[in-house]
């Protein structure tokens, strides 16, 4: 049976939505859960395990951190300002893991040899996790520049791999690469 | 191929000691390969589904070898590494609750939800592991693996809900297809198609095929280019050896051969230069026959091309188009058949051509002196290495230079699209500086592709001028000293060697032209050759008159496997009557919709109409008996007149009035300047949301429709505008059987039968009056806009 409806409450969680509620170690406690989650406790409400999004994860990934419910819908349940400011070490150190694992993102360091063919282009790589070979498209959005010397590639599945710096890599590298910047 | 082949023998040995499963014969139903573990490092791993048990293995140590993702690893390279020790974590099936695949942005985890633990008076003698509770995850893996571990979880709920597994069932999903002759894994392997491996011989016999109907024209066009190559090579002889040697040096026997008494030298001059001027006259003419005919069949097999691609877009389903991979492929087709039929016309006669002047050239060099010639053919292969090293370069760069304009020209067209905005914030500066970083990149571009252009050009020309200046000084010698070759001769070779570059530049990138426009037909012809997923049935049931009932029966619908949009949905509409559906926005109501009038087939279940699916119903009744008005309306390139006249263009002009004065639009179409004859849709005139929803409308009711079905088709609108086609939609209704999803709940006041759906599934029916008073989600709907519009009403 359905729950009867009460405006009121509606009305107050309506305006809820419009509300940011920051989160900071004074009122609120995140721990990790046996299954290797998160759960997190933010005055009389607990939640059994949480999503971790960042609202800004190429420019400032440690700001304005969205925490989020694990249902489908993740509703927002607060907002950490500043992760390395507002927390403390051991609470920013799992949130940190979260966030790396959700946006797992191998770091290319080298760039052994760049094949193009026929509409896709091979890369053969070295990254902060080994090595690597993955495929893009050549046409649509496989490349995003994040800025000058920033560069994302997106795979065949939108698996995620970032040149941080195009300045670091060697002339001979920049060149094989140099069709996509 | 068993369950147990696909894994490494290390952990299959591991399996058999560690988790054995209490079904002895076939234990094992599905593995997922995952590639990352749990803190995130490289790592192989599996989770597999037993009859029994799920067991999950994790590699000890990390991934030593490379990571190969999609489309990069060949069928000798191993997914796992095969010396591996894993830790095995088996976890009886009546544990677990359910498995569910979170999906993340670069990674998934499996989690498993563990059911309530058995009592603590069972606790004697079983494991720790058997009285977890709660949420736990089991594995990771990046998106390249995400879709067998969400294949596993999907086969755990089937058995959970005592659903049989088949065999079927223990085939990967995301099984990557590799090329059986190299071993390449598809890039997409929906396309199983290997790009290195392509049989471009029947690629290029179909082709041909489409030229076959111009075969006339094409002999033209070849004989042409056989001429005309023929004519290149008698005019170095013409100017070299004969004016030379025989004319100026009045050669007897040249006389004689010209029927010349001697002394006659003036006439036999005049004769020759005659000859020249003839030859350089029928060259030109036959350059122009040439151009005639080229323009004559190039566009015409372009236009078959793409009027076989185009039929064939018609005949397939919505599913195709909404396909990501599919809707880049469709825009480049286009494109490629341009491409197919320009190397046919442009490259293949003239790569043949400049075969056969390559190959008689260099007869004719060995035959006329062959100590000049070999110098000039071993510097062939030089030259030939020089552009076909180059070329691709250059095309590089022009691809680069093709790039930056275009993002420059989005970079315009942007700013002129949101000018309005930029004017309204102040922002021109900045954009100015903007569009600057734009302009020098193409700058960028363009320099470096002219250096290397001019570069290739200075290289390429010095590599011919060497040549040439060696046979000069060769030559020379051997004239002057050896006395074994005339002037003429010289002249005559000088001008074969130059003829020699032309053709050594095209073929020295033939080949890549060749197999880019085989990939191009490719490409034209899996369009054309693709089965639409929705196919009429063989001896289709014709129904001219329709009744109108339609009928739902247990219809499953998903565009993902692995998310329903609608779950298990049954409903009864009889004819003449209405149906409102309300829902959330996601809750499957359109998708509902779109499988009445088939634009897709339900997985599970059926849909009927007057008693008979759907699928047996011929495509021509049911598109003429089921109309739908939705909420995005689309108008045609074309007049007013044949927008509404689009799915009845033999009504006549006095039907298609009366339709718009029905729909409410024939006043503003009146106003219009060019009334019914004004052009609309892309290129014509803008109508507003309103006026186009009333064409639509009008389009409905000419379409005259037993079945009507109405998707938010007031939702765009002013309250003015809703209140005239609300009118216009009730006139529309009288007779028929109607859908109609709204979410203003007023226009569903009239309405026979209301659902509720939620999530895919119906979740509360009846008349309106009764599902006021279950006080479920359509009351709570009802008052919110009752009290929202009363509040309206205060202000």
């Amino acid at each position: 049976m359905q729950e009867p409806f009460q405006l009121e409450q509606m009305e107050k969680e309506t305006k809820e939505m419009l509300k940011l509620r920051y989160l900071t170690k004074e009122n609120c406690t995140f721990q990790r859960t046996p299954g290797g989650f998160v759960s997190l406790t933010v005055g009389d409400e607990h939640y059994d395990r949480i999503q971790v999004f960042c609202t800004f994860p190429f420019t400032d990934r440690y700001r304005c951190v969205s925490i989020r419910e694990s249902t489908e819908k993740a509703k927002e349940i607060g907002i950490i300002q500043d992760l390395n400011q507002d927390l403390d070490a051991e609470t920013v150190a799992m949130i940190q893991e979260q966030i790396s694992l959700r946006y797992f993102t191998p770091v290319i360091t080298k760039i052994k040899s760049v094949k193009e063919e026929y509409g896709f282009a091979y890369f053969d790589v070295e990254t902060d996790h080994g090595p690597c070979r993955f495929a893009i498209h050549m046409s649509g959005s496989a490349v995003v520049h994040l800025s000058e010397t920033r560069v994302l590639f997106l795979d065949l599945d939108e698996n995620r791999f970032e040149i941080p710096d195009l300045t670091a890599l060697s002339t001979k590298e920049q060149k094989k690469i140099s069709v996509f910047l | 191929m068993s369950v147990l082949e696909s894994l490494p023998a290390l952990l299959v040995r591991q399996l058999e000691s560690q988790a054995a499963s209490s079904s002895p014969e076939d234990p094992w139903i599905f593995a997922a390969h995952t590639d990352l573990n749990l803190q995130g490092e490289y790592a192989d791993g599996y989770v597999i589904l037993g009859r029994d048990v799920l067991v999950c293995a994790r590699a000890n140590g990390k991934k030593i070898g490379v990571q190969y993702y999609k489309g990069t690893r060949t069928l000798q390279e191993k997914k796992h590494q095969e010396d591996q020790i894993y830790t095995i974590q088996t976890i009886p099936l009546a544990r677990i609750e359910s498995l569910e695949v979170i999906r993340q942005i670069g990674c998934s985890t499996l989690l498993c939800r563990y059911a309530d633990p058995p009592q603590q008076t069972e606790k004697l003698g079983k494991a720790e592991e058997d009285f977890l509770t709660g949420e736990f995850r089991i594995a990771y893996t990046t998106n390249l693996e995400a879709g067998d571990l969400r294949h596993l979880a999907s086969l755990f709920s089937k058995w959970k809900k005592g659903e049989t597994l088949c065999a079927d069932d223990a085939k990967s999903k995301s099984e990557e297809e590799y090329c059986p002759k190299c071993g390449l894994m598809y890039p997409n392997p929906n396309r199983k198609i290997c790009p290195r491996c392509m049989d471009r011989k029947s690629v290029f016999v179909r082709t041909l095929s489409y030229f076959f109907a111009y075969k006339w024209k094409i002999a033209g066009i070849f004989f042409c280019i056989m001429a005309t190559a023929l004519l290149n090579l008698v005019w170095p002889y013409l100017n070299g050896t004969i004016l030379y040697d025989k004319v100026l040096s009045q050669d007897e026997a040249f006389l004689e051969f010209l029927h010349l008494p001697a002394g006659r030298g003036a006439v036999a001059l005049a004769l020759v230069v005659l000859t020249m001027i003839l030859t350089k006259v029928t060259m030109q003419a036959v350059g122009i026959v040439q151009g005639i005919l080229t323009a004559k069949v190039v566009p015409r097999v372009v236009r078959d091309l793409k009027n076989d691609v185009f039929e064939s877009m018609g005949r397939l389903s919505i599913r195709f188009y909404s396909s990501k991979q599919t809707g880049g492929l469709m825009t480049r087709v286009m494109d490629d058949a341009e491409e197919v039929s320009g190397f046919f016309i442009d490259g293949l006669p003239y790569m043949l051509s400049n075969l056969v002047v390559l190959i008689a050239t260099a007869v004719i060099l060995l035959r006329m002196n062959w100590k000049l010639a070999i110098p000039v053919l071993l510097y062939i292969p030089f030259v030939f290495w020089i552009s076909s090293h180059m070329i691709p370069k250059l095309w590089n760069l022009n691809s680069n230079r093709h790039r930056a304009r275009r993002s420059l020209n989005g970079k315009v067209n942007d700013n002129l699209t949101g000018a309005r905005v930029v004017k309204a914030f102040g922002q021109e500066k900045r954009e100015v500086k903007q569009f600057d970083r734009y302009n020098m990149r193409m700058m960028k571009t363009e320099i470096d592709l002219v250096r290397f252009d001019r570069l290739f050009d200075i290289l390429y020309t010095a590599a011919e001028n060497i040549s040439t200046l060696i046979v000069w000084g060769l030559g020379g010698f051997l004239l002057f000293y050896e006395g074994e070759i005339s002037l003429g001769l010289l002249i005559t070779f000088i001008s074969y060697v130059s003829q020699l570059s032309g053709p050594l530049d095209l073929l020295s990138f033939s080949f890549r032209w060749w197999a880019d426009s085989m990939n191009c037909a490719q490409r034209i012809f899996e369009i054309i050759d693709s089965i639409s997923d929705l196919t009429e049935a063989e001896h289709p049931i014709h129904l001219e008159q329709m009744k109108g009932e339609v009928e739902l029966r247990h219809v499953t619908f998903s565009y993902d496997p692995n998310k329903a949009v609608l779950k298990d949905v049954s409903l009864k509409i009889e004819s003449g009557k209405m149906l409102g559906i309300v829902g959330r926005s996601g809750a499957g109501k359109t998708t509902l919709v779109n499988l009445i009038s088939r634009l897709y087939d339900p997985q599970q279940g059926e849909i009927m109409l007057d008693g008979i699916n759907v699928k047996d119903i011929a495509f021509s009744d049911l598109r003429r008996n089921v109309a739908m008005v939705s909420q995005e309306t689309y108008i045609f390139m074309g007049s007013v007149l044949d927008n509404i006249a689009y799915a009845n263009p033999n009504a006549t002009r006095e039907e298609i009035v009366e339709a718009a004065v029905l729909a409410s639009a024939h006043d503003f179409i009146c106003k219009m300047p060019d009334g019914y004859d004004t052009i609309v849709g892309s290129r014509g005139r803008d109508l507003s949301g309103g006026e186009k929803q009333r064409i639509s409308i009008a389009r409905a009711i000419l379409a005259n429709p037993k079945i009507l079905i109405l998707d938010e088709a007031t939702a765009s609108v002013d309250t003015e505008t809703e209140k005239a086609i609300q009118a216009s939609i009730n006139y529309l209704i009288q007779g028929r059987t109607t859908i109609s999803i709204a979410h203003r709940l007023s226009t569903l006041r009239d309405a026979d039968e209301l659902v509720v759906m939620e999530e895919g599934r119906i979740t509360e029916r009846g008349t309106s009056r009764e599902l006021m008073e279950q006080k479920g989600t359509y009351y709570k709907l009802r008052e919110l806009q009752t009290r929202a519009l009363a509040l309206r009403g205060v202000e």
